[in-house]
């Protein structure tokens, strides 16, 4: 298993000048009537940097929704607390409410009004006027239903509408809760663009998802929280590679024979599933070629040793989820 | 506020509960206009009939001020409009202010529709023999009864608004005035003079023997009806500003 990539460095834990969100110490407990107490977030650190992309990874249960409505001020922290633009939460929210847009797990808005009305009506609040409402449609891909009621669209359109709604006050600051929910493939390729290029505009996102090709392929960093705590953060190529030495995965016909050739040439290796794992990083990919070669073994593939986030993820998640059992 | 209140007003008018009883106390106020037609109304009864009208509208009231805040709840967008306006007791504030004027409004605009067409009925075909003053008189009445039903209105929707439900409020609502009164009007009427009914005739109909428990002028009743719906108000206000919204 690879070992977390400590809560430090480049999308990190300690807050600083610039960052858009920080969380210090964050916990929150649900107390329920007659039921056990729900410890949601348990000490959550996080600092979000200003500008791109960051993913916000858990198992469901592992408090990123709840992280979230503490941050808009919707639920009260047991302990800790949030600050958004540097306002804190939630009694300084309504100074940066302005320029935050958000959406909670499924968007909820008006069943019976139409998606155009419900926008109009939100952004009534702020001020944004029609014009700014039939744009926001057109670019999340309703403006052709937008008259129709709400209750009559899928759940790929009511999370459209949400992501319209979020995007109205043209915001610096991007609060997604699992936007791909209930899309499509070609919907969830859709947002998964949407997000990259809103990342590109300079503004930051900051989405949690389960869905982790979808935040690997988007994400510029990620935290990946598991029962309550943050047990990775920081960029995404960094976490892929948290734990593991780097290495080179060859293919060839004989593996006993290209065990050999390598260890000749003074390079350690194993077999590993069907290949070969050469330990040596991918600057060393020559040096592998030109032993196998010399010996007469011929390679048919050779690449680097990269985990994906799946992977990554399922190993951490896995690792603390055991632990507070 | 007044972006926020008047986003609340243009809901509300939106909402089809409203526009449906609208239209159907309109059918009703027309079927009422009919027999008043055939029966030969005399506009001098006028005044009697926006006591009549009383107990619906305050029904009405009470439905929609409650449903008005419980159908956020219902639906959730609670949590999406709080995540426009954080403020939360600025929310709750434009909901009521929005939800008891409009009560007030469609309550009184109904009944001026039912005055209307009961003089025309009378005017037509019936008497408006010995009906000197009763304009005055009628305005006097309806003004009490929309301002009742308003106040039902504020107390449905404090109701809903800790309950979290139309049909909570409704519920307790219904419970309170069947149950409650009736069991306080029978075991201990002396406390009857705290009953919102009670002073809910006062303030009507003025102080009479048919509320021997209740020592107060209409004046008094209103206001005392006033600050118990003020007084849930800020219980809601108070409960909706430190819940989680989940």
């Amino acid at each position: 298993m690879p070992a977390p990539v400590p809560p430090t460095g480049p999308g990190r834990s300690v807050c600083s000048v610039g960052d858009v969100i920080e969380v210090l110490g964050l916990r929150k407990q649900y107390r329920r009537f007659r039921r056990a107490r729900t410890l949601a977030v348990d000490g959550l650190d996080l600092a979000v940097p200003e500008g791109g992309v960051f993913g916000f990874l858990g198992p469901n249960g592992a408090g990123k929704t709840t992280t979230i409505r503490c941050l808009l001020g919707l639920v009260r922290p047991s302990a800790g607390g949030c600050r958004l633009l540097g306002a804190d939460a939630p009694v300084g929210l309504s100074s940066v409410v302005g320029r935050v847009g958000s959406i909670v797990e499924t968007p909820l808005l008006y069943p019976r009004f139409s998606g155009r009305r419900n926008l109009e009506l939100l952004g009534a609040i702020a001020g944004v006027g029609p014009s700014r409402v039939r744009e926001v449609l057109e670019r999340v891909g309703l403006a052709d239903r937008a008259d129709d009621q709400v209750r009559t669209y899928s759940l790929g359109m009511r999370q459209r509408l949400g992501i319209g709604a979020a995007l109205l006050k043209d915001p610096e600051l991007l609060i997604l809760d699992e936007p791909a929910n209930g899309l499509d493939p070609a919907g969830i390729v859709e947002v998964r663009e949407l997000l990259r290029s809103l990342g590109h505009e300079g503004r930051t996102v900051f989405v949690s998802s389960h869905i982790l090709s979808e935040v690997q392929h988007t994400a510029d960093r990620v935290a990946i929280l598991s029962a309550g705590r943050a047990v990775a953060v920081g960029p995404v190529g960094e976490v892929l590679r948290a734990g593991r030495s780097e290495a080179l995965l060859v293919r060839v016909d004989d593996l006993a024979a290209g065990l050999r050739a390598l260890a000749e040439a003074g390079i350690a290796a194993a077999t590993d599933d069907g290949l070969l794992r050469v330990e040596l990083p991918a600057t060393g990919a020559a040096t592998v070629t030109k032993a196998l070669a010399d010996s007469g073994q011929y390679l048919f593939e050779l690449r680097p040793d990269e985990a994906d986030l799946e992977t990554v993820f399922l190993e951490l998640t896995r690792g603390t989820e055991e632990g507070a059992r | 506020m007044s972006r926020l209140l008047w986003v609340e007003f243009r809901r509300f008018g939106a909402r089809r509960l409203v526009r449906v009883t609208a239209l159907l106390a309109l059918g009703g106020i027309a079927f009422g206009t009919f027999i008043a037609y055939t029966e030969q109304f005399r506009l001098a009864s006028m005044p009697d009939v926006p006591l009549g009208t009383a107990f619906p509208l305050v029904v009405i009231g009470w439905l929609l001020g409650a449903s008005f805040i419980g159908a956020e709840w219902h639906a959730g967008t609670v949590t999406t409009l709080l995540t426009w306006e954080p403020r939360r007791i600025r929310v709750l504030f434009a909901k009521a202010i929005a939800g008891v004027v409009s009560v007030f409004v469609i309550t009184m605009l109904l009944q001026v529709v039912l005055a209307a067409s009961l003089s025309l009925a009378a005017s037509l075909n019936g008497s408006t023999a010995g009906a000197e003053g009763w304009l005055s008189e009628t305005a006097a009445i309806a003004l009490r009864v929309s301002a009742l039903a308003t106040l039902a209105g504020a107390i449905g929707f404090a109701f809903a608004a800790v309950g979290r439900n139309t049909a909570a409020a409704l519920g307790a609502g219904f419970a309170y005035v069947v149950v409650i009164e009736n069991l306080v009007r029978g075991l201990k009427p002396e406390w009857s003079a705290w009953l919102f009914g009670e002073n809910a005739g006062v303030f009507l109909l003025g102080p009479s023997n048919d509320f021997p428990f209740v020592d107060r002028s209409q004046l008094g009743a209103g206001i005392y009806l006033s600050l118990l719906a003020a007084t849930l108000l800020a219980v809601a206000t108070l409960v909706f500003r430190t819940r989680d919204v989940n």
